[in-house]
């Protein structure tokens, strides 16, 4: 019994092994009979598995083959007759063979590449789509880690390609030809549709934007190209006559040497995008607080001075009620911080409020005397730590970009009131009517971008900001080095995070997981394999389909530099950032060189000999000079 | 400088305006520059991207703007003027534009730097009592007040950095002077404001030099205006001539080459012996 047991199990395994031989010796045959198509698949799924292309991209190229078949078809047509189309492959088959076996190859490849190219196309295209499905599923490979070892495999070669890509010189402009912002070139895509380049549509931009990313791992690269991609976008629409000019404001709430680095690679980057002027404030630009309206003016002077709550808030109420008098005298708002200043004085308001319609007004400076002085002193100090960056002239109208200097890391405080003031006057010239005291700030498209803002938000909450922006029509784009750094608390965190309609950019980070999170999950197959015995495992086993999260955060742990996830609407797309090449900066060191050269400065205070390049004093008027001028122009010209 | 008109360009060719004519329908026919009627007087002609491009310059292409051409022809007047001095070529000086000083400075915003209509480089080796200075030059139409004039001319005079530099390097006190002169050629409505501005300056108006513009610097009175594009040969008679013709053009355009610096890369055509067929002089005299 037991030997006719085994010898039954022989007999199966037998023809267990027979079959299998006979479905190997099959496909051999079926892939030498068909050799042109095998030829072209083997070489087509080659071609994805190292570039990392989705099995779509064959499909499409079998596609693009069809005009070469169709020429090829009406060719035979012409020839022969309509009939003869149907046997038209198998007699390409028959002269390809008859030509590789007189040793014309080249005639033989000729013959068959019309059928042969679209059909191998396409079964390399399946055969590629097979491999991947089953890697995914768990079920191929020869271990279980296959699959993991596959996916890492294919994001490198997918990495290489996207590297590729982008250094390709015009494959990733800025903008596509309907105008919408082109980031880079995908990676990956992952819920998203898959496309060669990451096109981000222009809406989004005008919509609440997140960044997140450490130091050096391209996030201002990014920014940059954002932000110019928005300026050029908005640019474009302008001269098409379907948007108004854009306006893109940059707070720097980091400040330091590094933001100034910054700003003059944003000046140059948009320049190259259209923006004829970026003006860098408080270095060199200057906005004027007191362009606000007389109300608005009020509350932000009140809000510049810290004060408590409880006892103190009397003494707020105070100085409320002096500024509103100062700013709302009759002789109309103060014109600058001088101006200001010289009305927190009890004798300037009872002068200013002398008429006897002001009766209520000089009780309040009756009662607010003894304060006066004490309002005065702070906002002196406070004046004189802002600087004269806030004290004009100029506003938002005034250039296509600003780039806002904060010293959030040296000057907290000073920044956090800079930070309220900037943007009290942009939410000012926001809300202005066009041609009207705001410059005609109602119809600019404004994205206010805002790095590190919760260095200075002490006061000025960003959530707050958020909807503040909202309500007016601004686009807000707040980027943090990390999840912490986005906002004080973890639920003003979730908040912006949540609020971010326009899209999340995930740069490489330690703790991801949150935003993660944010872009939900996905169905997936996991599938179990038995094993036969280390390392052998078979390819029989259970699926069951789980949840995965659609941003595995390890991989954005793993980022390289100019990497990022783009999280938008349950999907994400990595994207290999573009670098935008900005035009060379001025060279500043010929600066001194020349002026050395030339002759010594004469200050318009302070009357100075002009000097000559060995200090000695020159000529005022050397000889020959009025000879060369009176040549070009005729003599000296008299008033 | 972003254009210039037929009448000033022949002059910078040294040609005459029917060879300046054809030249620049040359050039048309390769893209490599516009023209139009933009008013009064003879057409204008600017560079196109290419053209630019050909020249090795990266700005921004775009025709003459309409308010600004009677102020481009006065500054063109004054540079050819400068440029036909004996002394100007002799020393080896050479013109640097408002256009070019602009795109130095990038975008950087205006609010507190004017730019002055052109430069003039004198080279350190020039056998000239003011080698190795560089002159503001002004071109005033119009009348400004008398404190605005003399705030830009302290502008101009107490600047110690090039433009495009970082703001620091501007203004720094003690660091001499970018411009040891500046020149006003004035129209003559706006000589006795610019004089009363350099009065105001004190022991600093020695170094400013108001001249009358040139007696061609002003537009043609507009009657007769015509808007719209120029009839400009276009046939291969006139290709030809402008590719192959004679050489009157060539000392004009090549000039460059020796004049400017090798930082400035309009010379660069003249200098590859294209001159010809290449913008570059309109270019030079454009900006």
């Amino acid at each position: 019994m037991i030997s006719r047991w085994l010898s039954l199990l022989a007999v199966r395994a037998a023809a267990r092994l027979a079959l299998r031989l006979i479905k190997i010796a099959a496909a051999v045959v079926l892939i030498i009979a068909a050799a042109p198509v095998s030829v072209c698949a083997g070489i087509s799924v080659g071609a994805a598995w190292l570039a990392g292309w989705q099995p779509a991209r064959l499909y499409r190229a079998a596609l693009w083959c069809a005009p070469m078949v169709a020429v090829w078809l009406a060719a035979i047509a012409a020839r022969h007759n309509v009939a003869g189309l149907v046997q038209a492959p198998y007699q390409a088959w028959l002269a390809m063979w008859r030509h590789g076996a007189a040793g014309a190859y080249p005639a033989a490849a000729a013959v068959i590449a019309p059928a042969a190219i679209p059909l191998g196309l396409a079964a390399g295209g399946l055969a590629w789509s097979y491999r991947i499905r089953s890697m995914q599923a768990g079920s191929g490979g020869l271990a279980p880690s296959s699959a993991v070892a596959f996916d890492l495999r294919q994001w490198r070669h997918q990495a290489r390609s996207a590297r590729a890509r982008i250094a390709a010189p015009g494959s990733v402009p800025l903008n596509s030809p309907n105008g919408d912002l082109i980031a880079g070139a995908v990676i990956r895509a992952v819920g998203h549709p898959a496309r060669r380049t990451a096109v981000i549509p222009y809406q989004r931009m005008r919509s609440h934007q997140v960044v997140i990313g450490t130091t050096g791992t391209g996030k201002t690269t990014l920014l940059l190209r954002l932000w110019a991609g928005f300026v050029a976008s908005a640019l474009r629409r302008h001269a098409a006559g379907s948007g108004s000019l854009p306006l893109l404001v940059v707070l720097d709430c980091k400040g330091g040497g590094d933001a100034r680095r910054i700003a003059d690679r944003a000046r140059r980057v948009l320049r190259a995008a259209g923006a004829a002027s970026t003006a860098v404030w408080p270095d060199e630009a200057s906005l004027s607080l007191w362009a606000l309206p007389p109300g608005q003016l009020i509350t932000t002077l009140v809000d510049l001075i810290e004060h408590g709550t409880g006892g103190a808030a009397y003494y707020a109420d105070v100085m409320e009620a002096v500024v509103a008098l100062a700013v709302e005298a009759p002789p109309g708002p103060p014109r600058d911080t001088a101006d200001f200043l010289a009305r927190l004085e009890p004798g300037w308001l009872t002068m200013a409020y002398s008429a006897a319609e002001h009766d209520d007004a000089h009780a309040l400076i009756r009662a607010a005397a003894r304060q006066t002085g004490d309002i005065a002193l702070r906002f002196r100090t406070l004046f004189r730590r802002l600087g004269s960056g806030l004290d004009g002239p100029g506003g938002f109208g005034d250039a296509d970009a600003w780039y806002c200097i904060l010293e959030g890391t040296a000057e907290t405080s000073v920044a956090e009131s800079q930070a309220r003031a900037l943007v009290d006057l942009l939410a000012s010239y926001a809300t202005a009517a066009p041609g009207g005291r705001g410059q005609a700030g109602g119809r600019r498209q404004i994205l206010l971008a805002v790095d590190e803002f919760s260095a200075v938000s002490r006061r000025l909450p960003i959530w707050q900001l958020y909807e503040r922006a909202r309500s007016l029509g601004l686009a807000v784009q707040v980027s943090a080095q990390s999840w912490q750094g986005l906002a004080a608390d973890e639920d003003e965190r979730y908040r912006i995070a949540a609020a971010a309609d326009g899209g999340i950019w995930l740069l490489r980070t330690p703790h991801p997981e949150p935003v993660t999170a944010l872009a939900g999950s996905r169905t997936v197959t996991d599938t179990t394999r038995r094993l036969l015995g280390v390392p052998l495992w078979s390819h029989q086993g259970t699926s069951r389909m789980r949840l995965a999260p659609v941003v595995d955060p390890a991989l954005i742990r793993a980022l390289d530099v100019g990497q990022a996830a783009y999280i938008y609407r349950g999907g994400a797309t990595y994207v290999q950032v573009k670098r935008l090449v900005a035009a060379p900066a001025a060279v500043g060191s010929r600066t001194a060189e020349t002026a050395a050269r030339t002759v010594a400065a004469a200050s318009p205070r302070r009357q100075e000999p002009a000097a000559g390049r060995d200090g000695r004093p020159v000529e005022p008027i050397p000889p020959g000079l009025t000879e060369l001028l009176d040549e070009a122009f005729g003599t000296e010209t008299a008033p | 400088m972003y254009g210039v008109q037929l009448d000033q360009l022949a002059s910078a060719l040294g040609v005459s305006e029917a060879r300046a004519r054809a030249i620049v329908a040359g050039w048309r026919k390769r893209r490599l520059a516009e023209s139009a009627r933009l008013g009064p007087g003879a057409p204008w002609i600017w560079l196109t991207r290419a053209g630019l491009a050909s020249c090795g310059l990266a700005y921004s292409p775009a025709p003459p703007a309409l308010g600004r051409l009677a102020h481009l022809r006065a500054v063109t007047a004054v540079r050819l003027a400068l440029e036909a001095a004996s002394g100007y070529a002799a020393a080896g000086a050479h013109w640097r534009g408002e256009r070019r000083l602009r795109a130095r400075a990038g975008g950087r915003v205006g609010l507190r730097e004017h730019f002055p209509d052109g430069e003039v480089h004198w080279p350190s080796e020039a056998a000239v009592a003011w080698a190795d200075e560089c002159w503001a030059i002004e071109a005033e139409l119009t009348r400004k007040t008398v404190s605005r004039t003399a705030a830009i001319m302290r502008e101009l005079l107490t600047r110690t950095g090039d433009y495009g530099c970082p703001a620091a390097e501007a203004r720094v006190p003690g660091r001499p002077a970018r411009h040891a002169r500046v020149l006003y050629a004035c129209a003559p409505a706006a000589v006795a404001t610019v004089a009363r501005a350099r009065d105001a300056l004190g022991g600093a108006s020695v170094r400013i030099e108001i001249r009358s513009l040139p007696p061609d610097a002003a537009l043609p009175p507009p009657a007769g205006l015509r808007v719209g594009p120029v009839r400009i040969a276009t046939g291969r008679a006139a290709t030809r001539r402008a590719a192959t013709g004679p050489a009157a053009a060539q000392p004009a355009a090549a000039q460059p080459a020796t004049a400017q610096p090798a930082t400035q890369p309009a010379a660069q055509p003249a200098a590859t012996g294209k001159a010809r067929t290449q913008p570059a002089a309109t270019e030079r005299a454009a900006t």
